[in-house]
């Protein structure tokens, strides 16, 4: 049984068909990655599966369940975390605080979310930073803070959103060195919607690839970039025929 | 017993900050017994009832982040409660100011269901009509007295400790002095507590919260009662130390703009905020009530000095005096 099984998604926004007709599944502690150019529905396919939207048409099986139009917060408690491509934070939480926050769904003690928190902290290097507030962090350090809290709730699967935008080459691999450790010492299993192909390709132990709102591809990363319908999708039609000929 | 003691737990204020609010509390305890006058006693428990007005709608309106300008419809169903019980069946204040704080509680679960659908200003908006709407339902409902308001008649002797009538005011100022503490370390312990996490997140971003578990509608619902209970408990006790309630003085927009305010002024989200504002306006409202009264010209001056005084926060600082404090402790420290 897979960990998610997505059957015949399509979700439409008035006359416009963000996803149409997307099935995959998603075993446990696999690395999958999910990527497409702009505008492709990666982050509608995500928000379906994190249950912000609640899809137009198929539906969602998770851990055996069928999930079709759950809430976020259900899902969260289901074991689904995830995190967000933009993440503001404005308020008053700082680091600790935060990471309590989702620590928080499991338990009601303070004593106990307190604990858990500083320990995911301790994991994650974020130790020192326990009383800052998060908004005067630098991005790198605000997206491990995110993963934090998101980690704080126990997830099964965890839905990271555009992680490595905004960070240069050397943050761009200690995250990667970070999601490595979030699959392999805590056995959760990942899923990343991602621009940047670099992460994907290095993570990831299959990729599936969107396009105009469908899903046109999926495979191990190293097939996937000789695909020509991938090219395609982020070349356009002439690269494929001029530089690589008819296949 | 982690609830007690999380209730306790000051630890994360500057040591400065606890030596001053250790002095207020031990001049609070013995104000009674220092010279006063009349009028600075009226003042000092006007001052602990907005204090604990103040700290109910904190948690909604502060930790959560929900602008709530209607606090006064539950203020109004405490009062008319233990008003028209002691009146009509003798029932004890210490009997119908929980049965208030229930009505209240539940009319607050009917109200806020439908009004946490909406954000921002909608919000607020929604809470003062659903709070003027309850105020001219009890003006024009004979049965509490309708705009003429009630009375509530002395009952025998006095002092009366079951119907809180006292001919001296330091009885009805060590009660609410009671409930002020009361309020004081409950919302010590509300802060740090799952709840207060979750409210200060949604604050944030519902977006984030959901993400995380919160089921944050609900979550909205359920401060929002609790700042209710709050302030319907101090409405009952307004009933009996006023003797007399009407709906214009109970349930007004003066009121819930002034409970609102108070808590602004002093920093929304900050345990000792509230307290903060209510010492500065009570006493200017006061006073300006006393001055006001023998000009008649100068009516609405008060509310001119209100609405400045929103406009300034809106403009400056946000989280209020405690987030200028904040801030200035801050820019010293680096």
């Amino acid at each position: 049984m897979a960990l998610l099984d997505v059957k015949g998604l399509g979700m439409r926004f008035g006359g416009l068909e963000a996803n149409w007709d997307i099935s995959f599944q998603v075993e446990a502690g696999e690395l999958v990655g999910l990527i497409g150019p702009n505008g492709a529905g990666k982050s509608t396919l995500f928000n379906c599966i994190a249950g912000m939207h609640s899809p137009t048409v198929g539906n969602i099986f998770f851990r055996g369940q069928n999930v079709t139009g759950y809430r976020a917060y259900e899902m969260a408690r289901l074991g689904l975390a995830r995190t967000f491509q933009v993440y503001v934070a404005t308020g008053d939480l700082n680091v600790l605080e935060n990471v309590m926050v989702g620590a928080f769904m499991r338990t009601s003690s303070l004593v106990k979310a307190r604990t858990k928190a500083e320990g995911i902290l301790e994991n994650m290097n974020l130790a020192s930073l326990a009383q800052e507030r998060v908004a005067n962090l630098p991005v790198a350090a605000q997206k491990r803070v995110v993963m934090a809290t998101a980690l704080a709730t126990d997830p099964e699967l965890l839905l990271l959103d555009e992680v490595a935008a905004g960070l240069n080459p050397t943050e761009m691999d200690d995250m990667i060195r970070m999601i490595r450790w979030v699959h392999g010492q805590l056995h959760v299993t990942v899923m990343v919607v991602e621009h940047v192909m670099e992460l994907v390709m290095k993570l990831s132990h299959r990729v599936l690839v969107v396009e105009s709102g469908r899903l046109i591809a999926e495979g191990e990363p190293s097939d996937i970039v000789r695909r020509p319908e991938v090219i395609k999708a982020y070349l356009g039609e002439r690269y494929v025929t001029e530089q690589l000929g008819e296949e | 017993m982690e609830v007690l003691k999380s209730a306790f737990d000051f630890s994360d204020f500057p040591k400065i900050d606890l030596c001053v609010a250790g002095a207020v509390g031990a001049f609070l305890l013995v104000f009674p017994a220092l010279p006063h006058s009349g009028f600075t006693m009226a003042t000092m428990i006007q001052f602990l009832m907005f204090s604990v007005y103040g700290m109910g709608w904190n948690t909604i309106g502060g930790y959560g982040g929900q602008v709530d300008l209607g606090k006064a419809q539950y203020v109004g169903i405490g009062a008319y409660t233990t008003a028209v019980m002691m009146i009509r069946w003798d029932v004890p204040f210490w009997v119908s100011m929980p049965i208030g704080m229930a009505l209240a509680v539940g009319w607050s679960f009917m109200i806020g269901y439908p009004l946490f659908r909406l954000r921002g200003h909608y919000f607020a908006i929604a809470t003062i009509a659903t709070s003027l709407i309850l105020k001219d339902v009890f003006e024009s409902w004979s049965f509490v007295g309708a705009a003429r308001g009630l009375k509530i008649p002395i009952k025998g002797e006095m002092p009366n400790f079951l119907f809180l009538q006292f001919r001296q005011d330091y009885y009805y100022y060590y009660i609410i002095l009671a409930f002020f503490f009361i309020g004081l370390f409950y919302l010590n312990w509300f802060r740090h507590s799952r709840i207060g996490h979750q409210l200060r997140c949604i604050k944030d971003s519902e977006d984030v919260a959901q993400s995380l578990g919160i089921d944050a509608h609900w979550a909205k619902i359920k401060a929002y009662a609790t700042a209710t209970a709050f302030v319907a408990a101090v409405g009952s006790f307004h009933a009996c130390y006023n003797f007399n309630i009407e709906p214009e003085d109970v349930m007004g927009l003066d009121l819930s703009v002034l409970i609102a305010l108070m808590a602004m002024l002093g920093g929304a989200g900050s345990l000792f905020g509230p307290i903060i504002g209510a010492a500065i306006l009570v006493p200017m409202k006061s006073f300006l009530g006393a001055w006001l009264g023998a000009r008649a010209g100068l009516i609405g001056l008060d509310l001119i000095i209100y609405s400045t005084i929103i406009m300034a926060i809106a403009a400056f600082e946000p989280r209020g005096i405690w987030g200028l404090i904040t801030r200035l402790r801050q820019a010293r420290r680096n």
